[in-house]
């Protein structure tokens, strides 16, 4: 009875991940099909939160909920940032959002290509047989990311905020001292 | 039995607020006015923009409502009753406000006209700007309670409550609280007499009463959001627990109306200057405070 009932929750688990997954896939899909800027930043968002409730359906409650609130004010600041550097932020000139198809296509494809060898060849260790307390789940990321993956953490972080920095430098409005 | 007494009393509360808000900022008693507005806004003709965002304009009432009743979830109403005891309770509930702001951007958007696109716009900025400050708030609370399930934070408040603790972090989430509600002081999203009606202007019937509902859902979470996190949650003598909670909640709620009543509308520069340049520095002086005082 418990051996059947653990089979029949996993089916079911299992089914939900598939369905949230293609939605994360068709919402993503959507980004680069319409062409309003808020839209597709709205789009992208409907993508990250799906990949979110994934993460909530696996037991990482603490990365699920992190992730939904995170790509929440992310894409809200990268919508505002598209309006202001498109030349047609609502889409009402018919621009089309995707270019540089054969590139773009085939640089994906060896993306995800390389994705799916380093999935499948990587040594995973030893596989966890119960899901640890989402206190436990804290404490370990915690640990990871103060000690092994720090470096990797703190450089994506200077990263993002020179980008940000440098972007709202580049939008301010240019002044010749001369016309003073 | 306990959980029709906490929905009867959610009810009861949202009722009140409505009440309460009409005697605080009009000054008249009109205990039918939340029944008479929401019949009045139901049978109101639905009327449309022509050139909207059709999914964004259906969407964004919903995503409104929704996000301001999962934020009530987390919250314990007494020692063994919450609907959701998640173990990340305080991060869910800054999960959920972030989905305000993407639910007045689209509702900004969505009419493809000039005054709700600035208070979209404006909202953002000013989300943004505040959700700082509360989420550092929440930060210096978490660490008392060295855990982010709301059981325990309200549990590590015996004794001495948040708000004498760390009085700089109460401060801060209550004015962050004000400006994610947008309640005067804060109100420039939809500043009535200046962007008439902003966000809202273009929304009619149903869904302008999801969107007024949804606010004061949202003005009641956050006041149980005080309620949990400085005031103590459901301790006080005499009386049971969700009594003290209904309480203090619908008093936050009051609180904010008479300190709206109280001052005038500020500027949107100022308003952002105030909190990154001041209230987000305070904040993490605020988890400096409560740092050294875990360790003393």
């Amino acid at each position: 009875m418990g051996g059947n009932f653990i089979i029949v929750m996993n089916i079911i688990r299992l089914s939900i991940l598939i369905i949230l997954g293609l939605g994360a896939i068709w919402f993503a899909w959507r980004v680069f099909m319409t062409s309003s800027m808020v839209r597709s930043a709205l789009s992208l968002l409907a993508s990250m939160a799906i990949l979110g409730m994934m993460f909530l359906v696996m037991e990482a409650e603490f990365l699920g909920v992190l992730q939904i609130m995170m790509m929440a004010t992310e894409m809200s600041i990268m919508a505002i940032f598209m309006m202001m550097y498109m030349m047609d932020p609502g889409g009402m000139g018919n621009m089309d959002m995707s270019h540089q198809k054969k590139l773009s296509i085939g640089t994906s494809l060896v993306a995800g290509a390389m994705v799916i060898v380093a999935v499948s060849f990587s040594n995973w260790e030893t596989i966890a047989t119960e899901v640890p307390t989402p206190a436990k789940q804290n404490y370990d990321l915690g640990m990871e990311l103060m000690k092994r993956s720090m470096m990797i953490f703190e450089t994506a972080g200077t990263s993002i905020l020179v980008a940000m920095i440098v972007s709202t430098a580049t939008a301010l409005p240019f002044k010749n001292k001369k016309d003073d | 039995m306990m959980w029709m007494i906490i929905g009867i009393g959610c009810l009861v509360s949202i009722y009140a607020i409505v009440v309460l808000e009409r005697r605080l900022v009009y000054k008249t008693w009109e205990f039918g006015y939340p029944v008479a507005a929401f019949a009045s806004y139901f049978i109101q003709e639905n009327v449309k923009p022509r050139k909207r965002d059709k999914t964004f304009y259906e969407t964004a009432p919903i995503l409104f409502i929704t996000v301001a009743v999962l934020a009530i979830g987390i919250f314990p109403w007494a020692e063994s009753s919450v609907i959701a005891n998640m173990a990340t309770g305080a991060l869910f509930f800054n999960a959920a406000l972030a989905y305000i702001m993407v639910a007045l951007v689209m509702a900004g958007w969505a009419p493809n006209a000039v005054y709700p696109m600035i208070g979209g716009w404006r909202f953002m900025g000013q989300l943004i700007a505040y959700s700082m400050p509360i989420v550092m708030a929440i930060t210096a609370t978490v660490m008392r309670a060295e855990s982010m399930n709301m059981m325990a934070v309200v549990e590590s408040q015996t004794g001495l409550w948040n708000i004498v603790y760390q009085p700089v972090g109460f401060l801060l989430f209550y004015a962050a609280s004000l400006a994610l509600t947008f309640l005067p002081p804060f109100d420039l999203p939809n500043a009535p007499g200046e962007l008439e009606g902003g966000v809202f202007a273009e929304f009619t019937g149903t869904r302008l009463l999801i969107f007024r509902l949804g606010r004061i859902i949202l003005i009641f979470s956050l006041s149980l959001g005080i309620t949990h996190f400085f005031l103590g949650g459901w301790a006080g003598p005499f009386l049971p627990g969700y009594v003290w909670v209904f309480l203090k909640t619908i008093l936050v709620a009051c609180s904010f109306f008479v300190v709206g009543n109280l001052l005038p509308r500020f500027r949107h520069d100022h308003t952002l200057e105030w909190s990154w340049k001041l209230a987000t520095p305070l904040a993490l002086f605020n988890i400096l405070w409560v740092g050294i005082l875990l360790l003393l």
